[in-house]
């Protein structure tokens, strides 16, 4: 899916946050959205993800705007995920759910993302006591399993540890390359976004630099 | 001292022997405070998450307005509910003044803003979260309420509580709309009122007791079912 964005402009309390006057996401790759604390990299992928509408200007999905059936092709992990009341395995199969597919086909799909992202162990435990960086890891299998056109990623690995962060990253690559997903990642870490990155946005104070 | 002590044994007596008198005041304030809880969260679960949840302008004033209501004196819904229902009130024809029926009424209108204003706030401080996390796993409309409603159960139905508590431990609005008729509209806050009056202690005492039981019951529902979330 390609993400187009054109004259953006996002107020907080009459301060300009974000001013992006032409910015296109490639389709099928990873794009990386880097800059320091405060530059609109959030606000940026909150905007594209539908959950922010208080902006000015227009997003475009493969041309078309954000609606119903934009929502379901994407989804976005934040970085302090809210993961559901009930098991690891329910919240992970609550996409799947909603979209009516058979208990086969789910079973199958979870039992494979699960074993992907090396989280079996905590496939029984209740979601909503887990550590930070295990709502992370959990909150990307909830997202890749319904394998999303378009898939936003806020810090995904900011409270795991550096085995998970491979294990992560290798993960979001690998869902790149087999389904052609387009990707994109706000992440701090540089060496991160030269590792699993296509493309590369630098944004400071809520502009495009390069 | 003595007359305590010996409130306390016969109020012992008369829950125990199951004194007809006792249990009907009992069984009417539970069908009363049951029935107006019920009714009133139909309406004011849903309404309170949806206002919670919407932004519009005004919002602030109007949450003040919502909080200021949720702590309207009992007596003063007493007092409008028996002017509506008084015969010479707009709802006079209905002549149900002194009726149970006037007393679920006047319930149902006190604990509205309560669990009305409880949803409100709670929606309004973690509904916006919920339906964010569901929308981006692609949920729609419908699927977003159930999943608000799941996720918030438990709280949602600790408000409720709180709300029957409120509802059975008042003594205005029903004294005022009841009238405490014996064998008719006589409910346990009303009677331990009269009887106080009366100095005849057993009787409130034992009342107190069943009041205290009650309370103690559905808190301790409310906590395990809080543990096992």
């Amino acid at each position: 899916m390609k993400v187009s964005l054109n004259n953006i402009k996002k107020y907080y309390d009459e301060k300009l946050v974000l001013d992006i006057e032409e910015l296109e996401i490639e389709k099928g790759k990873i794009t990386g959205i880097i800059g320091p604390n405060g530059s609109g990299k959030s606000t940026l992928l909150n905007i594209i993800a539908g959950l922010d509408r208080k902006y000015s200007g227009t997003v475009t999905y493969d041309r078309q705007v954000i609606n119903k059936d934009i929502y379901s092709k994407m989804t976005l992990v934040s970085q302090k995920p809210y993961l559901f009341r009930r098991k690891v395995y329910d919240n992970i199969a609550y996409p799947l759910k909603i979209r009516n597919m058979d208990k086969t086909e789910i079973k199958k799909r979870i039992s494979e993302v699960i074993s992907r992202l090396e989280i079996e162990e905590l496939k029984d435990k209740k979601a909503h006591l887990l550590s930070g960086g295990e709502s992370q890891k959990v909150s990307l299998a909830r997202a890749l399993v319904f394998k999303p056109e378009l898939l936003l990623l806020d810090e995904p690995t900011s409270n795991i540890d550096p085995e998970s962060i491979k294990v992560l990253e290798r993960e979001v690559v690998k869902f790149n390359k087999e389904t052609g997903a387009t990707i994109i990642i706000v992440t701090h870490n540089l060496e991160q976004s030269d590792r699993i990155c296509d493309n590369i946005v630098y944004l400071e104070r809520g502009r495009v630099i390069s | 001292m003595d007359y305590i002590w010996s409130g306390i044994k016969e109020a012992g007596r008369l829950l125990l022997s199951f004194d007809k008198e006792v249990y009907k005041i009992i069984i009417l304030s539970l069908f009363v405070s049951t029935t107006s809880t019920i009714l009133s969260s139909i309406v004011s679960v849903p309404m309170g998450i949806y206002f919670g949840m919407k932004e519009f302008r005004g919002k602030r004033l109007f949450s003040r307005l919502v909080y200021t209501l949720m702590s309207v004196p009992s007596v003063i819904v007493g007092l409008i509910v028996a002017i509506l229902l008084s015969r010479r009130g707009p709802f006079g024809f209905l002549n149900i003044l002194y009726t149970p029926t006037a007393m679920i009424i006047a319930q149902t209108i006190l604990v509205t803003p309560l669990i009305f204003g409880l949803s409100y706030s709670l929606s309004k401080n973690r509904g916006k979260i919920i339906e964010n996390a569901g929308k981006t796993l692609g949920a729609g409309k419908f699927d977003i309420i159930i999943l608000i409603i799941r996720e918030l159960k438990v709280d949602i139905l600790v408000n409720i509580v709180t709300a029957f508590s409120r509802a059975i431990s008042e003594v205005g609005a029903v004294m005022i709309v009841g009238g405490n008729i014996k064998g008719h509209t006589r409910v346990i806050t009303t009677t331990i009122s009269m009887m106080n009056s009366m100095g005849d202690y057993p009787m409130a005492i034992a009342l107190g007791i069943v009041l205290l039981i009650i309370s103690f019951g559905v808190n301790s529902i409310i906590y395990s079912y809080q543990g096992e979330d």
